[in-house]
């Protein structure tokens, strides 16, 4: 085996290994993209149709379908290695998971808040930082439009029409799911 | 004169196998089977001769009813594979 040899199994085996650990983070981003889409729309026609806001509780049922799902998905799929991007990709959205959900239960039970505002704009921020650990600028970009063009839409949107901003967002994180499921193909 | 390679890593199965565990840390039996598009036993006999030089761990359990076997790259192995990377750097013309 020459040296040149060498370091083309080396690279090669590098890359292909990067490459299957993203692509199968690409159903994640899915998963959650859709779930986030329909649970938006369904709370959207549900407190359209009634004129009240109360259907907002349906969002705490989000994590519980989220986490029971991608845990079925991880099963369904198998082990999965990990690597640098994954290790970094996975507390990024954990850490939006938990900020999200917290702030929406203190805006809830506690301190009124306009909620809309605030998770749009992290939902951006984890988005553009996803975008920065993948070195995608697609996903950069559309992560700023959704965090820095939905806080201006929040301002200005009332009620349940605020709820497209999620629709909008969810289809965000489906073509970030597309796009690292081709860039990695 | 050129430094000597690791006859170790110098084989085309273990270097793809370390290769990749130096990117992963750790992988299991059946990623290191599809990734290297080995045979179960020959990329058993590489593993073990992996672990016996220290350059792996290998921690054999059950996920579920299945068997599982997830090896992990020691420090004293991406050490070594450091140096097999820079020893091939002075082969290379420049």
């Amino acid at each position: 085996m020459t040296a040149q040899q060498s370091l083309a199994i080396i690279a090669e085996s590098m890359n292909n290994s990067r490459k299957a650990i993203l692509r199968s983070s690409a159903p994640y981003f899915f998963l959650w993209g859709i779930l986030l889409t329909v649970v938006s729309l369904v709370i959207y026609f549900l407190w359209h149709a009634s004129g009240h806001p109360v259907w907002n509780m349906l969002w705490f049922a989000m994590p519980v379908l989220g986490y029971a799902s991608a845990f079925l998905l991880r099963k369904k799929e198998g082990p999965v290695p990990t690597n640098e991007i994954g290790r970094l990709l996975g507390p990024i959205w954990g850490t939006f998971g938990v900020f999200s959900m917290c702030l929406s239960a203190i805006a809830v039970f506690f301190v009124p808040m306009n909620i809309s505002l605030i998770i749009v704009i992290i939902l951006g921020l984890a988005e553009s930082i996803s975008g920065v650990v993948l070195k995608n600028w697609p996903i950069i970009v559309a992560g700023a439009i959704l965090g820095i063009g939905g806080a201006v839409a929040a301002s200005l949107l009332q009620g349940a029409e605020q709820l497209f901003l999620f629709t909008l967002g969810g289809i965000l994180l489906v073509l970030t799911g597309l796009i690292i499921k081709f860039q990695y193909k | 004169m050129f430094p000597k390679l690791d006859p170790l890593l110098h084989s085309e199965l273990r270097l793809a196998v370390m290769s990749i565990l130096a990117e992963v840390r750790s992988a299991d039996f059946s990623f290191l089977k599809k990734q290297t598009d080995a045979t179960a036993g020959n990329l058993s006999v590489q593993i073990d001769k992996l672990a016996e030089a220290g350059y792996i761990s290998v921690q054999k359990g059950f996920k579920g009813k299945m068997p599982c076997t997830t090896c992990t790259i020691t420090p004293t192995g991406l050490e070594a594979f450091r140096n097999y990377v820079n020893a091939l750097k002075d082969y290379l013309p420049l």
